[in-house]
């Protein structure tokens, strides 16, 4: 676990978000967990190989997903959390990984990135490390996006 | 669907019998068998094969020798070299001809569809290569796996999974692919097979193995079956470097897992202690 491989997330997040549309995001919170994350609602998994390895998750309630779903397709209503607004979710992950993925080639890291899994659920545990990974909650307008970070350097 | 014409230069009968049966049940048939040089200009103008198995050795001519001879005549041919030694020396004698796959006898069935596959790649859909070559390999590893790891014999089945979710309560490992294809693998089963899968591996009854002991063994497994397909995958492939992600493992009940735009593939593994599913996705592209 190494804090400095947090802030390209992070500033991946705060970066590609605005573009949509959404009003500038804010870190909420930082903490440490152990092995598992608690799945939200809306859980996207992305895995790292090459000179990281690991994976991360973006984690929200499923209210988020839809709000978050809604901006993006400029605003359409989401009443439900279905394959259109599914897709919408995984873009964006998309987008934030691969946006990370940059900004760790920054710092000098070649990363791989995979497809993302989206899992919905109540009350899923999300095992992704072995070890302590680190945390973070971004405040989106109110909402909040847990990003898990738990990626190792090689 | 159209069959794609395949030609086999071989000067012995057994070799010869051998390749054909090999390419029973697959999209490719035998248009000629040649046992010469000489023989296979000829049958190659009259037939027109898309693609020729080429022994090295001949009695009028050596394989390169006759490669270079249809080559003459065709300079798009696409030509897969068969031998018993594959050496460097010849493969670069190979190479100067235009010739750029070689495969060592004996060949095994899989080695030689996935190298016609990949040779004709313009003649076969996509889709096909994809079941074929990147999705067949994890069939074999997820029967493979199972019966090395707790000795359990599986009944297996592919089919193309047009779900718009993978469902299950109990435990699902995803496994991240990257490279070329880019994509994931989901290693799924219910609480009950969890369980029991587990007491096999610790040699306990289920009863006694506790929750989280069991998803650790689901995960170490799940990483050591979709490891070894690609593993398969890269043998074939050596051009391509596919890596695997480590584990993201959920447990719980009613999860639903969704992966827009990826073609997926579900395998099917029946055993005595339940269906074990592994899910292979690769990314649609741009």
């Amino acid at each position: 676990m190494d804090a400095k491989l947090v802030n390209p997330f992070v500033d991946a997040f705060e970066s590609v978000m605005p573009q949509m549309g959404f009003p500038a995001p804010t870190r909420a919170k930082l903490y440490v967990q152990q092995k598992h994350a608690q799945g939200k609602g809306v859980s996207v998994i992305v895995g790292f190989t090459k000179q990281l390895r690991g994976n991360v998750v973006y984690n929200m309630s499923e209210d988020t997903a839809k709000f978050i779903a809604s901006q993006m397709m400029m605003g359409m209503p989401v009443a439900e959390f279905d394959a259109m607004a599914q897709s919408a979710i995984s873009e964006m992950s998309n987008m934030l990984t691969a946006n990370a993925a940059t900004n760790l080639t920054g710092l000098g890291l070649d990363v791989d990135i995979s497809t993302p899994s989206l899992s919905i659920g109540e009350g899923l545990q999300v095992k992704i490390s072995d070890a302590q990974f680190l945390t973070v909650d971004m405040d989106l307008a109110g909402h909040v996006v847990e990003l898990d970070i738990a990626v190792e350097q090689v | 669907m159209e069959k794609v014409k395949v030609m086999i230069v071989d000067d012995s009968k057994m070799s010869r019998v051998m390749l054909g049966e090999s390419l029973k049940k697959t999209n490719f048939e035998v248009c000629a068998e040649a046992k010469n040089a000489a023989e296979a200009i000829t049958l190659y103008a009259e037939t027109q094969p898309a693609v020729v198995t080429m022994d090295m050795n001949l009695p009028d001519a050596d394989g390169i020798e006759c490669s270079k001879r249809i080559m003459a005549y065709d300079p798009n041919a696409k030509i897969v070299m068969i031998s018993a030694m594959k050496d460097a020396s010849l493969i670069a004698r190979g190479r100067d001809v235009g010739i750029s796959s070689f495969l060592q006898k004996p060949v095994s069935a899989n080695d030689l569809i996935d190298t016609l596959l990949l040779l004709c790649q313009n003649k076969v859909s996509k889709g096909q290569i994809l079941r074929e070559s990147y999705v067949k390999p994890f069939v074999r590893a997820l029967q493979g796996g199972l019966f090395d790891l707790v000795g359990l014999k599986a009944e297996m089945d592919l089919a193309s999974d047009e779900r718009r979710f993978l469902e299950v309560s109990g435990v699902a490992v995803i496994i991240g692919l990257t490279g070329d294809p880019v994509g994931r693998a989901v290693l799924m089963m219910d609480t009950e097979t969890m369980k029991a899968f587990a007491a096999l591996v610790a040699k306990k009854e289920a009863k006694d193995v506790p929750d989280e002991d069991a998803s650790d063994t689901v995960e170490e497994s799940a990483n050591i079956i979709v490891g070894r397909g690609v593993s398969s995958i890269n043998d074939v492939f050596k051009d391509k470097e596919m890596r695997i992600t480590p584990p993201g493992t959920i447990c719980g009940n009613s999860i639903r897992i969704a992966s827009p735009r990826l073609t997926t593939y579900r395998i099917t593994a029946k055993t005595e202690i339940g269906n074990i599913y592994l899910n292979v996705g690769f990314s649609e592209g741009e």
